[in-house]
């Protein structure tokens, strides 16, 4: 390891180490406009020039592009190296509009600070500037090119790093542009960082134009609740409202960037059909006087049924204190213990997901980028967890092999393989290809049950003849790998197949490589509520205790079983049978305009919160802003009221986990931080795996892993075809399968306005082969009979997908809750083109 | 849309190249030849042919200053300005076809004949100074000389 000094001070620092990095490790930081850690050295921008005094370089040179080595002795602070730097940032400057007093980025711009501190303090150039036209890239990221000081970051970023082609670099020297062959929206979901790495304003955060100067907002570190992963978040607030989310690094997670669901998808908590004030029997209330209702309603509904006829649903979406506390209110009150989940097979899926991942399986989604081998079965990273897709790049990126087991119409922003197949058919290839991957002789000292699951494990032939070769040629690349990370989705996939991945991973493992597991769950806090969820209460057992009459009463806690339920029809029915219905949410929904007692909850901008990602790590978001409406909706866009008091206007939602705390106990009005503890104290007494679970604000950045594996659950379970029951269908099926869209279907971000401009239109994928059989093509119109009725949506014919299946994504604009059964199964002619 | 000929040259390429996309700047050379000029609309038609989004081929395109992405004139004049011909006597050579063809650099003469560009160098520092018309070398340039060579370009 080289030793250098910098700055009169020694520092030692691995080989290959830039000395620009290794003078940020001893805390001095050169400046910079071009290189950043993710997106490595150009030497573009000239501006990190440092002096070299002693070694095998000598004189000024750029820190970026230099390893540091032995001997050196490197001086920031030389005269020679100051001016040096000084001239440049003047020459950066030349075409520079100075307009930072309109423009977005004044007050967190890199570029004004360089300049302030490099010493240009006074503009000597007196001639024309040359001038740029700007472009409509979407309605995330404002451009602005005439500020460009030609770093290259964004195209660096945007084309290396992820992978998208639609915006580069055009023209040459003084004339060089950042942007689009023609106007138009960013085709990548990673726009949004963009304006993050910019180190002036030619990108900046359009949605939040105008609002304010970094210093107005009140900024705090929190976390991605839109997917599972947990990506870091910085949030903004300014004037009760959340206005603007940036990335913030974290090491195991998401690095320096985050997607832009994540980064826009914080709407909901401001929108103005937030519901904000408690009601009864559909009449606004005070606070106070809701949570008097619930507890007078529930008591009288208990004092003439019995205990079990309460149940409670919590979510997947709240954080661990709010489902804790739902938890710890069924046990005090006596009801059974609540469900988290609407569907019970996805319920049983993270279940087993959670369950699997023992500690030396886990990997990190840092660490996925340092697999040479990844495959991803029954996952669609880009539309389910966009970061995930980032990650599997870099790997890509770094020579690792991109292998996707998923009938649906993958789309990803690396060199992959995918092999279209179908759900009762993922078993199989993934335990073939697995097989083929091992060496035989690595496993001879196995143990017998992981010898017997290699030795059952089917043979390559499985694959049909179109996948063959494919196959092999995969198999072959597999085995050469050491480092095998089994992506395995819980969305779509069947219950075996979750199992099946750990197996697999474990087979790999005993052929001594270093395989990880990775799973993603369906929603930010799953892991969480899986956590808490008992296995004998399911959210069905609710739906038949509501049918028969033996569940008079239901609490939903930030769950809307609306949004997700696939059967519509029967939910409404069982919801109409209830004599009460308690709600606590934020977010607008039927559930809330059903309910006999509705309670405003906090988001966790107000609140902050404990979520358990995918990876089982805890990690917690700070409370953002004190909550209350905002002065943009309470004013109408004129000025506030002009009342005085001493109450948050609109401030009445309080955390889930208060209310219930008062719900329980009688409404002692504990304040927030107090009752929080309450069901941390719960937790880490009766969940062995959350016992050290610190108080909150206790938990570092790094968050805390959670191991709940159980090991020997359903281990090696040879299950290699899940064959669905189709009920009395035969011949010619096509398999429905309801499916995550990036844009359009995650319940928190369908809240956002610039979002919504980026939506798809709801449509159909088909096969190609399927679709001609039907004598349908591309842009048809088509009605699908579901068991409750149909769902009229365009077609989109792909190749790259399965046959025999059917994709309809959950849009917020199509009422697909029609289905009675999940699997669903339709034959060809259900599928029937509308004629216009 | 590419015509069969246009695809063909294109595609004579291909074998000299490991990628598709390594034939850009002989596929816009190829297209140039046959109209002129790169379309935004043919750069939608190379782009899609050689597998590249339009965004990266126009990348190319602009980058280099003899792949025309606006309409030139019949014949493209190239004249040197760079060190050897300044000393030989470019700023006349320059003055004299600027006051010829009524234009600045960079534009068209209102006939369609003549488009006037600069280059930095010719190679041809032994005949400076000097300037090219389309893909004729002209060389030790004076006004008569110059005259004569645009009289020659009808």
């Amino acid at each position: 390891m080289p030793k250098l000094v910098i700055d009169e001070r020694e520092i030692e620092v691995p080989e290959g180490t830039k000395v620009i990095e290794a003078a940020e490790q001893l805390g001095i930081m050169i400046p910079r406009f071009c290189y950043h850690p993710a997106l490595g050295s150009v030497g573009a921008c000239r501006v990190c020039a440092v002096k070299f005094l002693e070694g095998p370089f000598k004189g000024v040179q750029m820190s970026c592009m230099i390893d540091a080595k032995d001997d050196m002795v490197v001086s920031t602070t030389d005269e020679e190296a100051v001016e040096f730097r000084k001239y440049v940032i003047e020459w950066l400057m030349l075409h520079h509009p100075h307009d930072c007093p309109v423009c977005d980025e004044g007050g967190h711009c890199l570029l004004q600070d360089m300049t302030v501190s490099g010493g240009h303090g006074v503009r000597r150039y007196l001639g024309l500037k040359r001038t740029y036209r700007d472009q409509y890239l979407g309605p995330l990221v404002q451009h602005e090119m005439n500020r460009c000081i030609h770093c290259y970051r964004c195209t660096r970023f945007y084309q290396e790093f992820a992978g998208y082609f639609d915006l580069g670099v055009m023209q040459i020297a003084n004339h060089t542009y950042f942007g689009r062959f023609k106007d138009g929206i960013l085709e990548s979901p990673f726009t949004g960082n963009l304006s993050d790495i910019c180190p002036t304003g030619v990108y900046t955060d359009k949605p939040s134009r105008f609002f304010g100067r970094r210093w107005d907002y009140q900024r705090s570190p929190s976390l991605c609740i839109n997917c599972s992963l947990g990506c870091h978040i910085t949030a903004s607030a300014r004037y009760r409202e959340v206005v603007r989310q940036e990335a913030r690094y974290s090491e195991a997670v998401n690095g320096y960037f985050i997607c832009d669901r994540g980064r826009h998808g914080f709407h909901y908590a401001k929108s103005e059909t937030r519901p904000g004030k408690a009601l009864v029997d559909g009449r606004e209330v005070t606070t106070e006087e809701g949570i008097r209702a619930a507890r007078e309603k529930l008591a009288e509904l208990m004092s003439r049924i019995e205990s079990d006829g309460v149940a409670c649903l919590g979510s997947a979406r709240s954080s661990l204190e709010n489902q804790a506390m739902l938890k710890q209110l069924c046990q005090k009150m006596g009801w059974q213990d609540p469900s988290y989940f609407v569907d019970e097979s996805l319920a049983k899926k993270v279940k087993t997901a959670v369950t699997r991942l023992e500690p030396e399986l886990t990997v990190s989604l840092r660490d996925l980028e340092g697999s040479d081998a990844i495959i991803v079965v029954g996952a669609d990273p880009i539309n389910e967890a966009p970061m995930l897709a980032l990650a599997m790049r870099q790997a890509q990126r770094k020579g690792g092999k991109i292998v996707v087991l998923d009938p649906r119409p993958i789309s990803l922003p690396c060199d992959y393989t995918h092999l279209p197949v179908k759900l009762d058919e993922i078993n199989l290839y993934l335990g073939a290809l697995i097989k083929a991957a091992v060496d035989p002789e690595a496993i001879t000292d196995a143990e017998k049950d992981v010898a017997r699951f290699y030795r059952e494990a089917p043979m390559l032939e499985i694959f049909v003849d179109s996948l063959q070769k494919k196959a092999s040629s995969l198999a072959q690349e597999l085995r050469a790998s050491q480092r095998v990370v089994i992506v395995c989705g819980t969305q779509v996939v069947r219950e075996t197949t979750v199992v099946l991945a750990g197996d697999c991973v474990s087979l790999l493992r005993a052929a001594k490589k270093q395989a990880g597991l990775f799973y993603l769950l369906p929603q930010a806090n799953a892991f969480g509520a899986s956590l808490l969820t008992n296995k004998e209460f399911s959210f069905l057992n609710t739906l038949e205790g509501m049918e028969n009459g033996s569940i008079k009463g239901l609490i939903l806690v930030e769950n809307d079983p609306f949004y997700s339920f696939h059967h519509r029809q029967r939910l409404d029915l069982a919801i109409e049978k209830l004599d009460l219905l308690i709600v606590l949410d934020y977010l607008e929904s039927p559930a809330v305009r059903k309910a006999h007692v509705f309670l405003p909850t906090s988001t966790l901008y107000e609140t902050g919160g404990i979520y358990i990602n995918q990876e089982g790590r805890a990690q917690a978001a700070t409370k953002t802003y004190l909550g209350g409406i905002s002065i943009a909706q309470i004013s109408g866009g004129n000025h506030p009221p002009r009342i005085y008091g001493s109450e948050i206007p609109g401030g009445e939602a309080r955390a889930a986990f208060q209310f219930l705390d008062q719900i329980g106990d009688g409404g002692s009005d504990e304040d927030e931080t107090a009752s929080r503890q309450n069901p941390l104290r719960w937790l880490s007494a009766n969940l062995p795996a959350l016992a050290k679970i610190p108080p909150f604000g206790e938990l570092t950045e790094a968050g805390m892993l959670i191991n709940s594996s159980d090991e020997g659950t359903g281990q090696f379970s040879l299950d290699w075809k899940e064959e669905k029951d189709k009920g009395d269908m035969t011949g010619d099926l096509l398999e429905v399968i309801l499916t995550d869209l990036t844009f359009g279907t995650e319940e928190l971000s369908s809240f956002s306005p610039p979002l919504r401009k980026l939506e798809r239109k709801p449509c159909l994928f088909m096969q190609v082969n399927d679709a001609a059989k039907m004598g349908l093509s591309s842009e048809d119109r088509v009605r699908i009979k579901l068991d409750e009725g149909d769902v009229e949506v365009d077609v989109r014919l792909e190749e790259n997908m399965a046959p025999g299946v059917v994709i309809l994504p959950r849009h917020r604009l199509l009422e697909w809750q029609k289905v009675k059964r999940l699997p669903k199964f339709v034959r060809f002619e259900e599928i029937e083109k509308v004629s216009d | 849309m590419l015509s069969q000929q246009e695809r063909d040259e294109i595609e004579a390429e291909f074998p000299h190249y490991e990628k598709k996309r390594g034939v850009s700047v002989e596929a816009m050379k190829i297209i140039q030849r046959h109209r002129g000029w790169v379309s935004t609309q043919a750069i939608e038609e190379i782009s899609e042919f050689l597998e590249m989004t339009p965004d990266e081929l126009d990348g190319v395109a602009t980058f280099y200053n003899l792949i025309f992405r606006k309409p030139v004139g019949k014949h493209v004049i190239l004249v040197c300005d760079s060190v050897s011909c300044w000393i030989m006597g470019y700023e006349e050579v320059r003055s004299h076809l600027l006051s010829r063809l009524g234009i600045q650099f960079g534009q068209t003469t209102g006939d369609g004949r003549f488009t006037l560009l600069s280059v930095p160098c010719l190679g041809a520092c032994d005949q400076a100074p000097a300037m090219m018309v389309n893909d004729k070398l002209y060389g030790n340039l004076d006004p008569a000389k110059i005259d004569e060579i645009l009289e020659a370009h009808a």
